[in-house]
């Protein structure tokens, strides 16, 4: 029983990992510029094939492929941001959705139609390893994922709080106004925050890649609880989509062992719910840090 | 303004026969040329008798969306069987008259699938429909069907499209007897088995691991694991995580690809030694072995249909394999016989009647040829639609092609035990 619980939450950690990633994205995002990106889902996407291709063409590990996917995101990010977003971003809100949303369909069809619909994968030789200690055992590939997926947020953190960009990014998310008056250049700070988010969805499209099939819709999957895992932490908390993914996975997790297969994301939505009604703000206690 | 039209039919036909490896966008726009067109060709028709010359067939296939990539090989195999009628002759009993396939995309979505089938039949004239892959696609497809009164002929394995319905009809075995063949299947690995059965909450895996649940006993099988997940899950550790604590040694997942291939990459992590029956759907597509490589050696599935069973199925195995460069799998290859059957309904019809089809089909007894290209070589339907004749056939990765292994009639190689 102890050493099921141990597997689940273990489980439930390691996939946590991925969401982070994700959410960490969407959240960084919200907080900075202020608007929800629909499409963090498809920069995953994005990420995935950028590894399958580097894999199968030219044979670079996945994990290797970091180093491109998350560049090529960052310049694409920041591209996305300078042409597109910027435009948008007024009082009304409504553009601003269409954007990223339009933004989402256009990538989906486009990878639809260039890379069909077909599953791809990618075999490392350490893709069906795992670790085994006593009863329980770790899937190689999966933590060296949140391993990854850890030290990046990590260094994102490092970078918000210690550089003089990262801090002009959280004065930024704090109140736009002020700092602007402050001498901060909104617009560097927005496109090096959107950058920077579509790096860590392309990390996470490269670190799933050794144990997940990448197709046009993977995500969709993702998105999804990407969002739950940003409103859960307080929208624009860094560190609480961080701490909340990480609940998340561990609750889908225990959820499937628990109460079924099929009801993981109930217990998800049914934490979501429940902080939502006793903490309407969010874990993060609606502080945007 | 009749003659205009007839004079511009005939080079027309040829457009309405879009080729499936092209894009989407190119696609959708033959198709629509080819709706437009035909619509065309059926209205002038009833103004000069002499002219009717092309028969309508519809195809459903989800296209795009999730299930893509399967949709777009059935319409693949739709055309080939099309055209193999169409070069042998067409259908002599209506002067030579040849098939015209128009195809449809149904999106891998319910709601689609109900306006894209309504959309179909009346913006055409069709004698017949076949479609849909997925049972939950079917299901809805058939409902209209039946209300439109257009007989649809599907290889989708739910036994709901058996139920008070009169123009559906389903030549290949059903998710019971996919159930049963399974069952005897474990017994061939273990004189004990003891199964876990995970499944997806979908219509297709409801129905297939309730019908494994149903007959367990009959058979001497004991189930150790019954469990439904959620398709399209990011992480099937936790599920495995549950395999191995029922103590089982035979795992039936019920699953569409994704699914699967995370499935069985987990198992082999875990190092848990379990044979593995993936039973049909995304288990029987060679994307499959291309995707779990080597560690899909020796699994083992259940299909309606299989390329090795017979000439005719080797043949039309063949001439798929140029056209798409892999093995014509389980759905494209049935509805290749499915095509044959509805043309030797229309033979028979003397008529294009979507009515007169349905009447010819229910009395439809074929155990030669394309059409009785099926596991049991013959096809003949009750009154619930079902062929009385249909089984699955038992199926094992070896090599990395898909070998009927079972029953011991169908078999074309032995069984590898792992």
């Amino acid at each position: 029983m102890l050493e099921t619980v141990a597997q689940a939450v273990i489980n439930g950690l390691l996939i946590g990992g991925i969401y982070a990633l994700v959410s960490i994205g969407v959240t960084l995002i919200f907080g900075v510029v202020k608007i929800v990106n629909f499409a963090q889902g498809e920069f995953v996407m994005i990420g995935m094939y950028i590894t399958f291709f580097l894999f199968n063409s030219l044979g670079i590990d996945p994990l290797l492929s970091l180093f491109v996917s998350m560049p090529v995101l960052f310049v694409l990010g920041a591209l996305i941001q300078h042409f597109l977003i910027r435009r948008v971003l007024g009082p009304n809100d409504m553009p601003q959705i269409f954007l990223t949303f339009a933004l989402s369909l256009l990538l989906l069809n486009l990878s639809l139609l260039l890379f069909s619909a077909n599953y791809r994968t990618v075999h490392t030789f350490y893709s069906d390893e795992a670790i085994h200690l006593g009863g329980l055992y770790i899937p190689v590939a999966k933590l060296i994922a949140f391993v990854v997926a850890m030290g990046l947020s990590g260094a994102l953190w490092v970078f918000l709080h210690t550089t003089d960009l990262g801090k002009a990014m959280r004065a930024a998310a704090q109140n736009r106004d002020v700092a602007t008056l402050m001498g901060i250049n909104p617009n560097r700070v927005f496109a090096v925050a959107f950058g920077a988010a579509l790096a860590l969805a392309g990390a996470a499209g490269s670190l799933l890649m050794p144990f997940y099939s990448a197709y046009p819709f993977v995500g969709q999957v993702f998105v999804l609880m990407a969002f739950v895992a940003v409103v859960l932490g307080t929208l624009g908390n860094v560190v609480g989509a961080l701490v909340a993914s990480l609940m998340m996975g561990v609750a889908e997790s225990l959820g499937i062992q628990f109460v079924g297969a099929d009801s993981g994301l109930i217990v998800v939505f049914a934490m979501l719910l429940l902080t939502l009604a006793f903490k309407p703000t969010g874990l993060g206690g609606g502080r945007v840090r | 303004m009749t003659k205009a039209r007839e004079q511009f039919a005939p080079p027309q036909k040829t457009v309405s026969l879009p080729s499936s490896s092209q894009r989407p966008s190119r696609r959708k726009f033959l198709k629509n040329a080819g709706r437009a067109i035909a619509a065309g060709v059926a209205s002038a028709v009833p103004l000069r008798g002499y002219a009717a010359d092309l028969v309508n067939i519809g195809a459903l296939y989800p296209t795009t969306g999730s299930m893509a990539q399967i949709g777009v090989g059935c319409v693949t195999a739709a055309k080939l069987a099309v055209e193999m009628i169409n070069e042998a002759g067409g259908i002599k009993s209506l002067g030579g008259a040849k098939l015209n396939l128009i195809t449809s995309d149904v999106q891998s979505d319910t709601t689609v699938t109900r306006t894209e089938t309504d959309r179909l039949i009346s913006s055409n004239k069709l004698s017949a429909i076949h479609g849909c892959f997925a049972s939950a696609l079917t299901l809805i497809a058939s409902e209209v069907c039946e209300r439109a009164k257009v007989p649809i002929i599907t290889g989708s394995s739910s036994d709901q499209l058996n139920k008070g319905r009169t123009y559906t009809f389903t030549p290949f075995a059903r998710a019971s007897q996919f159930a049963k063949a399974q069952l005897q299947m474990s017994k061939l690995v273990s004189e004990q088995p003891k199964v876990a059965v995970i499944f997806e909450n979908t219509a297709f895996g409801t129905a297939t691991s309730n019908g494994l649940k149903e007959l367990a006993p009959g058979e001497g099988v004991e189930i150790v694991m019954f469990e439904p997940y959620s398709a399209g899950f990011t992480d099937a550790s936790p599920l495995i995580n549950k395999v191995k604590a029922s103590g089982a040694n035979a795992l039936f997942s019920v699953s569409y690809l994704n699914d699967l291939i995370l499935i069985v990459r987990t198992v082999k992590q875990v190092g848990l030694n379990i044979a593995i029956n993936g039973g049909s759907g995304g288990f029987v597509i060679p994307d499959f072995y291309k995707n779990v490589g080597k560690l899909a050696e020796g699994l083992q599935g259940v299909a309606h249909w299989n390329h090795d069973m017979d000439d005719n199925a080797q043949k039309v195995n063949a001439e798929y394999k140029k056209r798409a460069g892999e093995f014509l799998f389980e759905y494209a290859g049935g509805l290749v016989a499915q095509t044959y059957m509805i043309a030797d309904a229309l033979e028979r019809a003397g008529s294009a009647d979507p009515q007169k089809v349905r009447e010819a089909l229910s009395t439809l007894d074929v155990s030669t040829g394309f059409a009785a290209m099926a596991p049991g070589g013959r096809v003949k339907f009750g009154p619930d639609g079902k062929n009385i004749f249909g089984r699955p056939v038992g199926v094992q990765w070896q090599n990395g092609d898909l070998a009927s292994v079972f029953p011991k009639d169908d078999a074309r190689a032995p069984l590898i035990k792992s």
